[in-house]
């Protein structure tokens, strides 16, 4: 009778173990993981910016624009509560995404701008700076990358039999990954300008 | 008549589904390989001499040996069609350089023909090799002897430097065990007895005490080998399981509390957890080019 039960606790076990349902606590929590990696890489490049705006001004200081363009996406993304449950609404996300998106543009216009002043450029301080801010950006990528990788086999379960019949039970549901964060801006060509009367259309 | 078109149609599908898997197929091997980590130093384009190679593994191991961290070097033609970073974070996911939790791992990648560099920093050493040091590094000492053509001489600075900044970093101490050839896992082993207990339970029920703790004893042993690829190690973990099954097992109390688990499953868990089998690396680190 006992030896009966014992199986019986074994088979429904494996069970358990069949249906998806570990797999799907697995990669939510890795999902989990990868997020908040995310997001501490956002954090990171965040806190490097009132430095690098503050080594520019000192040589760039006419440059109000493009000072002030970083500036405001900084701030448009800190109004974003980076809350982990973002993932779990995906308008908060995009919105999120679209945020973070402006601040690297407004990021990229500003090293752009730099090239221009020789003195910043040599700055040691600003090469250290812009060194962090690009560590930073890959690191960005590296953890977007994961998250995606870990969204990928989360949703692959939550969508796949068995694991779709588990999710539904439990109410799991797919969760939003990136897309191309700066659509706008990509479909814009860049303005080169050599400093020649050179047309730099397309 | 439509028989005829409805398999022509097939034909057809089936023809068009194995060109897209073909092409597909090519598209993944337009990625440049990876190849296989068996030295620090490792040059696919044959730039370093024999000699230069030696000296070069020679003060890598030493540093390996005396501090524990791993610097690895890959030089390779060209990393296109991806980005130095990008192929550079695949060389590092699949190789895992430095040690396991300590995450002390630095890879060196050169790809020549791009003329290109790039420093990836492992986890445990972004507080000793910071990116702006490592865009120091890369940008001061190495690029500088590359752009005159002395390859090994700017390889050779850009290691000093490397170990002169891990130097000063409290890092555990290099252990014996990892220098050896053959590790001795010890979460492997009880998991394995683990496993053992939960086999032998069930075998026990079907085939009685004695015949149930052999079958499990010969089937753990042979798990073993594929495991720690040594025999001695096999015929250890078979006689262990043999005696817990039977004289540990035999009692049917253990598992009265029912907090039964699947020792695999709590293993999974684990293992998928962000870094990995050793050095975890997040994209730390500087590129440059000469």
């Amino acid at each position: 009778m006992r030896s009966a039960l014992i199986i019986v606790v074994i088979v429904f076990a494996s069970m358990i173990g069949g249906c998806g349902y570990n797999t799907l606590q697995a990669t939510d929590e890795q999902i989990k993981a990868s997020w908040a990696e995310v997001l501490n890489q956002y954090k990171r490049r965040a806190d490097l910016i009132p430095n690098l705006i503050n080594t520019v001004k000192g040589f760039a200081a006419q440059e109000k624009e493009v000072l002030l363009g970083v500036t405001n996406a900084r701030a448009r993304v800190g109004g974003i509560q980076a809350i982990p449950e973002l993932i779990n609404d995906p308008e908060a996300f995009a919105k999120f995404q679209n945020a973070q998106g402006q601040l690297s543009g407004a990021l990229s216009r500003l090293l752009a701008v730099a090239e221009n002043y020789p003195e910043l450029k040599s700055n040691a301080n600003f090469r250290d700076l812009q060194a962090q801010l690009e560590g930073t950006e890959n690191r960005i990528a590296v953890a977007r990358n994961r998250y995606i990788k870990a969204v990928q086999e989360y949703n692959t379960e939550v969508r796949s039999f068995p694991g779709n019949l588990t999710a539904m039970l439990f109410g799991y549901q797919t969760k939003p990954s990136f897309t191309v964060e700066n659509e706008q801006e990509i479909s814009t060509a860049p303005k080169v300008d050599f400093g020649a009367p050179v047309p730099a259309e397309n | 008549m439509s028989a005829n078109t409805a398999r022509l149609q097939r034909f057809w599908l089936g023809i068009g589904f194995v060109c897209v898997l073909l092409l597909a197929i090519a598209c993944a091997q337009a990625e440049i390989a990876i190849p296989p980590f068996k030295k620090h130093v490792t040059d696919l384009t044959a730039t370093l001499s024999a000699q230069e190679l030696a000296q070069l593994e020679q003060k890598l191991t030493a540093f390996e040996k005396a501090k524990g961290s791993q610097i690895a070097l890959l030089i390779v033609p060209t990393t296109r069609p991806e980005a130095i970073e990008q192929y550079s974070m695949r060389v590092v996911e699949s190789w895992k350089p430095g040690r396991k939790s300590v995450d002390d791992g630095i890879l060196l990648l050169i790809a020549k023909d791009d003329r290109a560099l790039r420093i990836e920093v492992g986890y445990g050493l972004e507080g000793a090799v910071p990116d702006a040091k490592a865009k120091r590094i890369v940008a001061e000492i190495m690029t500088p002897q590359f752009k005159q053509g002395h390859f090994a001489a700017g390889i050779h600075a850009g290691a000093d430097a490397l170990i002169g900044l891990i130097k000063g970093e409290p890092l555990p101490l290099p252990s014996a065990k990892h220098s050896s050839g053959s590790r001795f896992d010890a979460d492997s082993f009880v998991s394995l007895l683990v496993l053992s207990l939960v086999l032998g339970r069930m075998l026990q029920v079907f085939l009685g005490r004695l015949i149930g703790s052999g079958v499990v004893g010969i089937g753990l042993g042979l798990i073993g080998w594929m495991f720690f690829s040594s025999v001695a190690m096999a015929a250890v973990v078979a006689v262990a399981a043999f005696v817990l099954n039977l004289f540990l097992n035999a009692n049917p109390g253990i598992y009265r509390g029912g907090h039964h688990r699947w020792p695999d499953q709590g293993y999974r868990g684990g293992g998928l957890g962000g870094g990995g089998g050793f050095g975890g690396f997040g994209g730390g680190g500087a590129s440059g080019r000469w």
